[in-house]
């Protein structure tokens, strides 16, 4: 694997590999930051993995830059050959309705197809989350099939209601909260992404997003469940380890 | 029973914050903890706490407090002329503090930021994601996520004695800033060698467009690198260079992932006095290496080991020492009684 480091500042390095979105290269960094922070490695504080780097903040009472490098060294070699072909998949339901996704009919226009084969194909993909940012459970995720990589509206609009799905070019991913933003808005989950009162996320970098489409009746069902706290997300775990 | 101090008047923006939620970048939350992290730190070295107790933030203009318990504070960072029941009290030193007192913290006359340490273990609200530090942005933390109110009941625990308490105390000379030292960034080599000399030749100032996410400098804009980047993770003190050529220098609630091509990143040592610095004083970047930015940031952390050796030294010393805990208590139960 070819990747090389970069010490940002006294306590703060980043490993750099080459600069593209691939899956496979981001799963290995996901699968050394989830180490760095699971295992404790020592004077590790905190990780942000991101599309094509590891950002690593030490403390250099316990740790050197020096001493950490080797370390990362050892964990990307053996963490290249012993990556897993499982898949951990969230499915999100999202109501593809005019009324929630503004955007559909644009979007469908775009790609020259129906609304209906736009949310089938929205939809038939699974999502790899490359990192978490920008908003509180806000997931950079890719990539939507190519006809309907929409770019981004010209002009943001001002407020976008939580739970809304969207697609900006090869990107699509849920606005967690409310913001401005410039995504092509094509649906809405009725499920609250991102709770103040109970920040732990549902879905983390190295996961799949799967929206499975549901009806605007279901739409309001699952809402009062998720208020109620009686709704849970469907989790899937596919494959497992190769064999190979 | 649980004691707090009342907040009468919250002052511009006071915040409850420790070091921050550094592990849970990962997740994309914001770091945020305190801005000025030495002395945050300070105030909790001098009312013998450890380095990363939960305490108050506040900014400009601080707040007034009423306490429910004897406690000892001390008041670090930006200068104030802070009073207690009316009378004069040093910064910079562990200030006994009687239940049923008021404390004035009033305006900065130097500096942005300032902080209030209590002792025996701060401010002790819940932490969430193993933090109490407030991020505003995402309304988390601290009390219901926002910055304090009036009326606010912030809970600490009661403190009667301090070991060493008439040395705890230091004295610093302020820092004026004039050079602000930085090590390269990761994208340093996409910038070309006439933005680099510029960004090193040229004075800069903190403009009016500063707060915990970031402080945008004004100078004359850089050419920036044609090349659009993936977004990187972030660090305390990252410069980027956004696409109108201005820097902005990102703090403690920064986003955690940024796309803009990261020119330098502000040595740890001078970080905290850049912080302190208010919008017009002009000042220019000095690269330095990196070994040179750790002798830096050792020498700074020194005057706090100083300090804490000093401290320990004086232990023994009168009027207050541990042992003492339980006389001070039977103390006030005889004043009580009369």
């Amino acid at each position: 694997m070819d990747y090389s480091y970069f010490q940002i500042s006294e306590q703060a390095l980043e490993v750099v590999f080459p600069e593209q979105i691939d899956v496979q290269e981001n799963k290995l960094i996901q699968l050394v930051a989830r180490k760095l922070i699971e295992e404790k490695a020592v004077g590790v504080i905190g990780v942000i993995p991101a599309y094509h780097t590891l950002t690593v903040n030490f403390d250099y009472d316990l740790t050197s830059y020096h001493d950490l490098i080797d370390e990362i060294d050892t964990l990307i070699e053996t963490s290249d050959s012993e990556q897993s072909t499982e898949k951990t998949i969230v499915e999100l339901p999202v109501c593809y309705d005019r009324e929630f996704g503004p955007d559909l009919d644009d979007v469908a226009n775009f790609a020259s197809i129906s609304v209906d084969e736009l949310i089938k194909l929205h939809s038939s993909t699974d999502y790899f989350i490359y990192m978490m940012g920008f908003l509180p459970g806000f997931a950079y995720m890719g990539s939507v099939p190519e006809n309907i990589a929409m770019p981004r509206l010209e002009v943001p609009r001002k407020k976008i209601a939580p739970g809304s799905v969207g697609i900006a070019g090869a990107q699509t991913g849920m606005y967690p909260v409310e913001s401005p933003g410039g995504w092509r808005l094509i649906g809405r989950t009725p499920v609250k992404l991102y709770d103040v009162t109970d920040p732990v996320l549902k879905y983390k970098s190295g996961d799949y997003i799967r929206f499975k489409p549901i009806t605007k009746d279901e739409y309001f069902a699952i809402q009062a469940q998720d208020e109620a706290g009686e709704y849970q997300l469907n989790v899937i775990k596919e494959g497992g380890e190769s064999n190979d | 029973m649980i004691d707090f101090v009342k907040i009468l008047n919250p002052g511009l923006s006071t915040t409850i914050q420790d070091r921050g939620r550094t592990g849970h970048q990962i997740e994309g939350f914001p770091e945020s903890g305190a801005m000025d992290r030495f002395s945050f730190r300070l105030a909790n070295m001098l009312v013998n706490n450890p380095l990363s107790t939960a305490g108050l933030e506040f900014v400009l203009a601080g707040p007034t407090m009423k306490f429910s318990c004897d406690t000892f504070i001390a008041i670090t960072g930006g200068k104030l002329k802070a009073t207690l029941n009316n009378k004069p009290i040093e910064q910079n030193r562990a200030v006994q503090v009687s239940a049923g007192s008021i404390l004035n913290v009033g305006q900065m006359t130097e500096g942005n930021y300032g902080y209030i340490a209590f002792a025996n273990g701060g401010v002790t609200t819940r932490p969430v994601l193993d933090s109490c530090s407030t991020t505003l942005r995402t309304g988390m933390g601290g009390i219901d996520g926002t910055a304090l109110q009036h009326g606010d009941n912030v809970p600490i625990i009661e403190s009667v004695v301090m070991p060493s308490l008439n040395a705890r105390k230091i004295s610093l000379q302020p820092e004026q800033i004039q050079d602000v030292h930085f090590v390269e960034g990761p994208h340093w080599n996409m910038f070309s060698e006439a933005a680099h000399k510029q960004f090193s030749n040229q004075e800069y100032e903190i403009s009016e467009q500063m707060d915990r996410m970031g402080y945008r400098l004004s100078g004359e804009p850089l050419e920036t690198p044609e090349k659009s980047l993936l977004s990187e993770g972030t660090v305390f003190g990252n410069i980027q260079i956004t696409r109108d050529g201005s820097p902005i220098v990102l703090m403690a609630d920064r986003q955690t992932t940024g796309g803009y091509p990261v020119i330098g990143t502000v040595i740890a040592a001078d970080l905290v006095d850049l912080i302190q610095t208010r919008p017009g004083v002009k000042f220019r970047f000095v690269k330095v290496g990196l070994d040179e930015a750790m002798d830096k940031l050792v020498a700074k952390r020194k005057i706090l080991n100083d300090t804490f050796i000093k401290f320990y030294e004086n232990r023994y010393d009168e009027p207050i020492g541990p042992i003492r805990r339980k006389s001070v208590r039977i103390e006030k139960l005889i004043k009580q009684s009369k």
